[in-house]
């Protein structure tokens, strides 16, 4: 660089914020600062994270993770129906919250979309109770339903369901919100009604939103299953924290590795099927 | 009958804005009847008038003697079937096949439950067919409506207006957004309709070349109001310059150069 000082001082002089923030936002940048790293600190004190325990912990860890070789297998079919049942029994959990959820998301999601619903109240009201529904943990909804309907996979549905019906019916409105009116206008102008012009109209814009959106949260809620199962709401997790608790650790690990596969598997194939949708021809049968 | 087709004092505003304006017009059976002007004056207003797509400030509309402006649920669905509507963008689904594009024209014959499940009878497929035939595009009945070109979404269009068996057909600006090729497929159709079936034709254009060489009426539309209503011949410079004004008339001129369209059915 070749620039004299005199010339430094000079444009320092015509905009002297270009070379420093002023005070009032300095203080406030370091005010900042101070703020985040005294909470962390505060964090750190508060939940005693010392060395010495974090080195303690590693070594259990260790120990923990150790089971995992040689993996654990099942030497008779007893018990390895009752692991495959649990899985099936989680992926069955799944598959029918989503579609309850779905089929109750779907008229609802109607009355909260601008282009179907015009009465603004209305739908504001839907909207806000798709948020009140959305604040409902699914796990907390579960130990709700447990209370309710006992153990075994029927709360687990239920939470799910409940869940996705405030998720979905957002999701919903907004693809629904999302689509032309000019196909809309064509079937009005043909004579259609109301009903034969989302159905013809809209439906078909938003059909494959709704596939793409269902099959992403059936993945989504596979892995909460597994959890729901940890509370006393059917399916694997119910055999994982049994195996956990009994200090059965190799076996636990099997089911572990029983579980990612079972995810994998449902990620890969449903992405195929979304990729499928996407392109697919839809008329009339 | 002398007067199908009648508005009588027809307005309709926005807010401020007349966008159409005191009209009385009668149009005949069988005409085909072009709607030429400035854009913004009104063309689309009035023939979404028709159709009941937005409805009269002012006025009636009547067809055959019957108050059209006054209809409701099933009764004005069966009206909007009689006078079937092409748009400037087609208006099609773009993701449905061209078939059921059509079949949407049988809609207001169909029940709830037949068409929640999009299901049409043999007679009406057939029909759909036919009409596909009469402007060349059996081959692409079941290609999705949205992979096919401008021109051919068009025609799509007008197929399915063909299968509402309407006794008119409004079409607005239905070759703005076409080459002058399809432009000229697309008139000539709607022109072949018009004589074959005797379908009263109702189009708005933005050409004064392509209203010359097709229509047998010209209506033209300035802020709202009918500002010349006659035949071709009579339509002088002197009128359209009063139309579009001086320098609409200029642009107007290279609109005409770059997408008018010449008939070929008329010879
Ligand atoms: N839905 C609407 N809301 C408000 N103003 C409108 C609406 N439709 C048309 N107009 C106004 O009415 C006038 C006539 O419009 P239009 O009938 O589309 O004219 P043209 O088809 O001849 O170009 C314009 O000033 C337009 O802005
Ligand atoms: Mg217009």
């Amino acid at each position: 660089m070749s620039l004299s000082h005199t010339d430094i001082n000079a444009a320092k002089a015509r905009v002297p914020l270009a070379f420093q923030a002023p005070l009032t936002v300095r203080m406030r940048r370091a005010a900042l600062w101070i703020g985040f790293i005294g909470l962390f600190c505060y964090c750190l004190w508060a939940f005693d994270f010392s060395p010495m325990r974090i080195w303690e912990g590693m070594g259990r860890l260790g120990n923990v993770l150790s089971f995992m070789f040689p993996p654990h297998v099942w030497d008779n079919w007893a018990d390895f129906s009752e692991v495959l049942n649990g899985l099936g029994e989680t992926l069955a959990i799944a598959f029918m919250g989503t579609l309850l959820g779905a089929i109750f998301a779907f008229p609802v999601s109607l009355l909260g979309a601008k282009n179907i619903n015009r009465f603004t109240f209305l739908r504001q009201s839907a909207r806000r109770g798709y948020d009140v529904i959305r604040a409902f943990e699914t796990l907390i909804l579960a130990l709700i339903f447990i209370r309710a309907f006992g153990l075994g996979p029927l709360p687990g549905i239920l939470a799910i369901a409940v869940s996705e019906i405030g998720t979905f019916a957002k999701l919903f409105s907004e693809a629904i919100e999302n689509t032309s009116n000019k196909p809309v206008e064509g079937v009005k102008a043909s004579g259609g009604s109301r009903l034969q012009q989302i159905r013809f109209g809209i439906a078909p814009q938003v059909n494959p939103v709704i596939l793409s959106i269902l099959l992403y949260n059936f993945e989504s809620n596979v892995r909460s299953g597994t959890i729901l199962g940890i509370v006393g709401a059917g399916g694997i997790g119910f055999l994982l924290s049994d195996r956990i608790s009994a200090y059965k650790w190799e076996e636990a690990w099997s089911i572990i590795f029983l579980i990612i596969a079972m995810v994998y598997a449902i990620d890969y194939l449903s992405g195929l099927i979304r990729q499928r949708i996407i392109g697919k021809w839809d008329g009339a049968k | 009958m002398s007067s199908d087709l009648s508005l009588q004092k027809v307005s309709r505003h926005f807010g401020e804005t007349r966008a159409v304006d005191d009209v009385s017009l009668d149009i005949r059976s069988g005409q085909f009847v072009g709607v030429i002007g400035r854009s913004g004056a009104g063309k689309s207003t009035m023939l979404r008038l028709i159709n009941r797509l937005v409805d009269p400030t002012e006025g009636a509309i009547l067809y055959e003697g019957r108050d059209i402006t006054a209809l409701k649920g099933k009764a004005l669905r069966e009206w909007r079937r009689d006078c079937a509507m092409i748009f400037q963008q087609f208006n099609l689904v773009e993701r449905l096949d061209v078939l059921t594009n059509v079949l949407i024209g049988r809609l207001a014959e169909h029940g709830f439950v037949s068409s929640m499940a999009m299901r049409f009878s043999d007679e009406e497929r057939a029909m759909a067919i036919q009409a596909l035939d009469r402007l060349d595009l059996v081959p692409q009945a079941l290609q999705r409506a949205g992979t096919l070109s401008g021109g051919q979404q068009q025609r799509v269009a007008i197929a399915k207006a063909l299968v509402q068996q309407p006794k008119i057909m409004l079409a607005d600006e239905p070759i703005a957004s076409l080459d002058p090729a399809n432009a000229t497929l697309v008139m000539d159709g709607l022109k072949t309709i018009n004589r074959e079936d005797g379908i009263t034709v109702l189009v708005n254009l933005h050409t004064l070349d392509t209203a010359r060489a097709y229509c047998d009426r010209i209506i033209a539309m300035r802020q709202g109001r009918v500002f010349f209503d006659g035949t071709a011949a009579q339509l002088t410079d002197d009128v359209v310059r009063d139309i579009y004004g001086l320098e609409g008339l200029r642009e107007f001129n290279e609109a005409v150069t770059s997408t008018s369209v010449h008939s070929s059915v008329l010879a």
